[in-house]
């Protein structure tokens, strides 16, 4: 069992357009131009690893109101195990706007989903009992308002204490208190903070710093985005740069998520190499921000990226 | 062969022993179903909870013979019976040692036992006992119609 947490799930839904216009009505007649889906960093790593083909993979988190149910609803139609808390607060939609001509991509982001105190500790009663046959957790993704930032310290102490190993996706003061619970493998993101514990980075060397700093408050392997690159840093101290060549991106979404599912995937097929990990996660990261796709397919698909990746030992 | 695990609902929804009643109101409620697993710390299947069982236990003399008459009368009882329910844990209102079936399970098997046993519902657990999800009536239907289909199609 591969267990995957999504705190603040969303119900994605894209509109393509010819031309977006303001002030404009607009009919969607084709339903290839209306996409909708279920969203959460975990639980496309859960579509992910059912896309792989690993037979049990469960998304835990919160799912709330009538809307809650219908995305229960779409991550059944993936086989995902579904593993929720439901609350009384309705779960938020993202609507995207996609332009033909001119190219535009216009994002309303929803924040409004709340979750409460009681919801919160029946949650982490739940992730308890609900680890036990899993070996491996992966936690990814933003917070709900309501929850306190120590929810993902909480959660990697109770599979700590169940022997698990711990793979955190997380930002600002969640990653920061995370930190004190020692998760194994860790990937700071930058979607809402331009800084790590608080400092504001932008060289390599900064880069570097921050990564050690990270080491240094509890993680064992750290790696962080690094513009299109990777900066990688293994329990020896050593840091690599991993980097693509002749790439062309067109989408973002999802290339994160599958990073951490072909991490994972690769250690469980293999063992734990933490370098051969990285460049097949940089290759499945690589195929779908290529692809306009959010969820991997098969490993056949991003293996022949591999080839336009490589991975550089830095001299620090 | 068809097998349980092409048409059940994959979700570990669940309640434990120690839960209350009131928790398990609030979770049937929100998450739409009258009828919960049970597991112990583990996630291993040990039961599973009705809501009739809880409303049979509030409306202990008349339940299912209500009569308009004593409608109001009931629904009040039920209410006072419930402050004090509200409280108890789930162990005491569960029914233990429920049939569940496994994912692995052959479909015409769960048919025989929903029709025989009367069960709108049964809950799916892999070969080690962890709970994986239920299987209801309308996916048995899902199921039959699928196997009406493909007879169909061989004629």
């Amino acid at each position: 069992m591969i267990t995957t947490v999504t705190l603040n799930p969303a119900i994605d839904r894209e509109y393509f357009v010819d031309k977006h216009e303001v002030m404009q009505n607009k009919f969607i007649y084709d339903s290839e131009d209306l996409k909708i889906y279920p969203g959460g960093k975990g639980l496309i790593s859960a579509v992910n690893f059912k896309a792989l083909g690993y037979k049990d993979v469960q998304n835990i988190g919160f799912i709330g109101g009538k809307q809650g149910l219908f995305f229960e609803k779409m991550v059944q139609k993936y086989d995902v195990i579904s593993n929720y808390i439901h609350t009384d607060s309705e779960i938020r939609n993202n609507v995207k706007i996609i332009g033909k001509d001119p190219a535009t991509y216009t994002q309303f982001n929803d924040y409004t989903f709340h979750v409460e105190k009681e919801e919160v500790e029946e949650l982490l009663i739940r992730f308890k009992r609900s680890i036990s046959e899993s070996n491996y957790i992966l936690i990814s993704g933003s917070l709900p308002d309501g929850v306190d930032f120590d929810i993902y310290r909480r959660l990697i102490e109770i599979a700590k204490e169940k022997d698990k190993t711990v793979m955190l996706q997380a930002s600002g003061e969640a990653l920061k208190l995370a930190l004190e619970a020692g998760p194994d493998i860790v990937a700071p993101y930058f979607k809402h903070h331009k800084s790590i514990l608080d400092v504001e980075i932008e060289s390599r060397e900064e880069y570097i710093k921050m990564g050690r700093e990270i080491q240094n408050r509890g993680a064992k392997y750290v790696m962080i985005p690094f513009h299109c690159d990777r900066l990688l840093f293994d329990q020896k101290g050593d840091v690599y740069q991993l980097s693509p060549k002749d790439y062309c991106i067109v989408n973002w979404l999802g290339a994160s998520d599958a990073y951490n599912t072909a991490f994972l995937d690769y250690i469980f097929k293999n063992s734990f190499d933490f370098l051969e990990a990285n460049l097949h996660a940089g290759a499945a990261a690589l195929w779908i921000s290529e692809n306009r796709e959010i969820y991997l397919e098969s490993r056949d698909d991003y293996r022949h990226c591999l080839e336009r990746l490589k991975i550089e030992k830095l001299e620090v | 062969m068809s097998r349980v695990r092409k048409y059940m609902i994959r979700t570990m929804n669940s309640v434990s022993p120690d839960d209350s009643i009131d928790k398990v109101i609030k979770n049937m409620y929100k998450s739409e179903l009258s009828v919960l697993p049970v597991v112990d710390h583990q996630n291993i299947f040990i039961g599973t909870i009705y809501s009739n069982n809880i409303l049979k236990n509030i409306i202990p003399e008349s339940f299912g013979f209500i009569d308009s008459s004593r409608l109001f009368y009931e629904v009040n009882e039920a209410v006072e019976n419930l402050k004090y329910v509200k409280d108890e844990k789930v162990e005491k209102y569960m029914s233990k040692n429920r049939d569940a079936v496994r994912e692995s399970s052959n479909m015409k098997k769960i048919a025989e036992m929903m029709l025989e046993n009367k069960e709108s519902l049964l809950f799916v657990v892999n070969d080690k006992g962890y709970l994986r999800g239920f299987i209801e009536r309308s996916q048995l239907l899902h199921y039959l119609l699928d196997e009406a289909t493909e007879e169909e199609e061989r004629k």
